[in-house]
């Protein structure tokens, strides 16, 4: 699992691990999955364009994962992995998709990347429940 | 992501963070020494000092006893800024502008409507839609309705038929927020908030009807209509998703922002800007027309609220139910204070906090001027929650502000792994509280254990001298997201 959540009383605070950016990326969109809509599936039937910018990889990083969320939340776009060019996924259904929590937003508490021993990335990034 | 910061005993209910490294001020923290024993272990009191660190603060920065692990600002955190020097942080506020909570006060006795509490709990749910994403069908705003509603707030609610002109004084600020700007709010914000005012949400928002059952103040609590007994409607909700995007459409610019004027940062959500800015400026009128959003958000639900009051105990029942009060607990304002001796105004910033102006404050509405302003605390859905009022200590001492609730102690996957072999509805049920949720998982999350006890919060408040308990009410009935 290349994601993991953290202990946080109020939000939830989820720690990504990848080799590179793109990594990342994919990372953090399977948590913010999991955090919407739990095991539904998922199917990759679309994919929506992104433009991400940011002064480092962390904004970067958090600036892509508020618009996926904001594919969600305002166009009910359910994703299910990171694309090359933005995120891909299919819109929302009621019949096949659990909306389990209602998330906030992606904040920038925290915000960093760091790479590890073994050359890899490694955010942290809280979700606002 | 722990981190260790130094702390220092001042009283058995205060607590100073010294000043060190790039901090321009001390922390100061109400706790008793179990609430702080509950810190250990996050960030909440580093968060404390990170907003130390802020230019032009003034006086410490202040953590409520129900401070908790936020981001940027700790839940419960309050601090005050120098109109020139100092700055707005979105961060300061949070994502739900203007969440808060109202209370409503029936006509009708605990007695009287438990046998049919079953009817109201149901209409409840029926008539305010709650839930991930909920909306409403029969509110859909079209742009120049949602730009007076951002103009106005309560205000615009109650010109439409939702409410009656009395309910206005009794909202903090008469329910509309000055300063606020439609043209700052995004195109996006506009189309998240469209169809979501009236509506509870998701998460520890609520509709919860209860009653008075137990009094320390028999003569405020006869003032403002709560009697042993009585039965009363909390809400609890906020901007929604127009508050959300504005508070996320404004940290890019304040990421620029906090470059541009050169303003360290310990923790980026902490991005701001100087007051005085053109980036400031476009902030406070976004945020503003987003907590007038909340406030008629609030409104509508308590004019529903009323038509299922209506519904299950006749006309009578709905034309007898008045607001007690209605605060916000994120939200940043211009105020009045003393400051070391000399009056000043400043930028105050409540993020889980909530003002508690003491009587005689100019901006109480006639009936709260001799009584001070009614404070809203709301607890768990298992046990209980309390009405306060403001006092002089709170205005002498944190620039007029005290708690928000009880604050979480477990996270949401600990309370759903508790929940797991249980079921916390029935469980709820045999205690006499009736629950509606759209989503059994929130249920689980929100249990009742994942929440510290609200009165020992409440305790050290009233003893710290920041707030005076006036009652405490029972849940009865709850509709949850």
């Amino acid at each position: 699992m290349p994601y993991r959540f953290l202990s946080h009383t109020a939000d939830a605070a989820v720690v990504l691990e990848a080799p590179d950016e793109a990594g990342l990326r994919a990372a953090g969109v399977a948590a913010l999955r999991e955090l919407l809509v739990g095991d539904s599936p998922v199917a990759v039937a679309l994919e929506r364009p992104i433009r991400a910018s940011g002064n480092d990889t962390a904004e970067r990083l958090i600036n892509y994962l508020r618009e996926v969320l904001y594919l969600y939340d305002a166009e009910r776009f359910v994703p299910a992995e990171a694309g090359a060019e933005g995120v891909r996924g299919e819109p929302f259904q009621a019949d096949r998709h659990r909306a389990t929590r209602e998330v906030k937003a992606v904040t920038y508490h925290g915000a960093e990347v760091r790479r590890g021993a073994d050359g890899g990335l490694r955010a942290t990034v809280v979700f606002d429940l | 992501m722990e981190t260790s910061v130094r702390v220092e005993r001042i009283d058995a209910y205060r607590w100073r963070v010294p000043r060190h490294g790039g901090m321009r001020t001390d922390g100061l923290i109400f706790a008793d020494e179990g609430l702080m024993r509950d810190l250990e272990g996050d960030q909440a009191v580093q968060q404390v000092a990170n907003v130390a660190h802020l230019p032009g603060i003034v006086g410490p920065a202040i953590a409520m006893p129900d401070i908790h692990w936020g981001y940027g600002f700790p839940i419960g955190g309050v601090a005050a800024f120098d109109l020139e020097t100092g700055v707005v942080s979105p961060g300061g506020v949070g994502y739900d502008i203007n969440c808060g909570v109202r209370l409503l006060a029936t006509s009708l006795s605990i007695s009287e409507a438990r046998p049919r509490l079953g009817a109201l709990v149901d209409a409840l749910y029926r008539t305010i839609p709650s839930g991930v994403g909920a909306s409403r069908s029969d509110v859909i705003l079209q742009r120049r309705e949602l730009e007076a509603v951002l103009r106005e707030g309560a205000r615009w609610a109650v010109e439409h038929g939702f409410g009656v002109p009395a309910d206005l004084e009794a909202i903090e600020a008469n329910g509309t927020l000055e300063g606020a700007d439609p043209g700052a709010v995004s195109d996006r914000a506009k189309e998240r908030g469209k169809s979501q005012l009236g509506t509870v949400g998701s998460g520890n928002h609520f509709v919860e009807v209860g009653y008075v059952a137990e009094t320390f103040d028999a003569a405020a609590a006869a003032r403002l209509g709560l009697e042993p007994g009585r039965l009363t409607v909390f809400i609890h909700s906020g901007s929604r998703g127009l508050g959300y995007q504005v508070c996320d459409d404004s940290l890019e610019t304040m990421l620029r922002a906090s470059a541009k004027y050169a303003i360290p940062l310990p923790d980026k959500q902490l991005c701001c800007a100087p007051l005085a800015s053109p980036e400031a400026r476009q902030y406070w009128g976004a945020m503003n027309a987003a907590a007038n959003f909340a406030f008629a958000n609030r409104q509508l639900m308590a004019h529903y609220a009323r038509r299922a009051l209506a519904q299950v105990f006749g006309p009578e029942a709905a034309e007898r139910t008045h607001l007690v009060y209605d605060v916000c607990h994120n939200i940043a304002k211009i105020e009045r204070h003393v400051v070391a001796g000399a009056p000043r105004r400043v930028c105050v910033h409540r993020k889980g906090a909530t003002r508690a102006f003491p009587p005689g404050h100019p901006e109480l509405a006639s009936q709260f001027r001799d009584l001070g302003q009614p404070v809203l605390i709301p607890g768990d859905m298992g046990r209980y929650s309390y009405v306060l009022l403001g006092t002089e200590g709170a205005f002498r001492e944190t620039f007029g502000s005290t708690c928000h609730g009880a604050g979480r102690r477990l996270s949401r996957h600990q309370a759903k792994k508790l929940a797991r072999p249980r079921n916390i509805l029935k469980e709820l049920e045999a205690q006499g509280i009736l629950v509606r949720a759209a989503n059994r998982g929130t249920v689980d999350e929100e249990m009742p254990e994942a929440y510290k006890d609200v009165s020992r919060v409440v305790d050290v408040v009233h003893a710290a001298g920041i707030g005076r308990k006036v009652v405490q009410l029972k849940p009865v009935a709850v509709v949850k997201g």
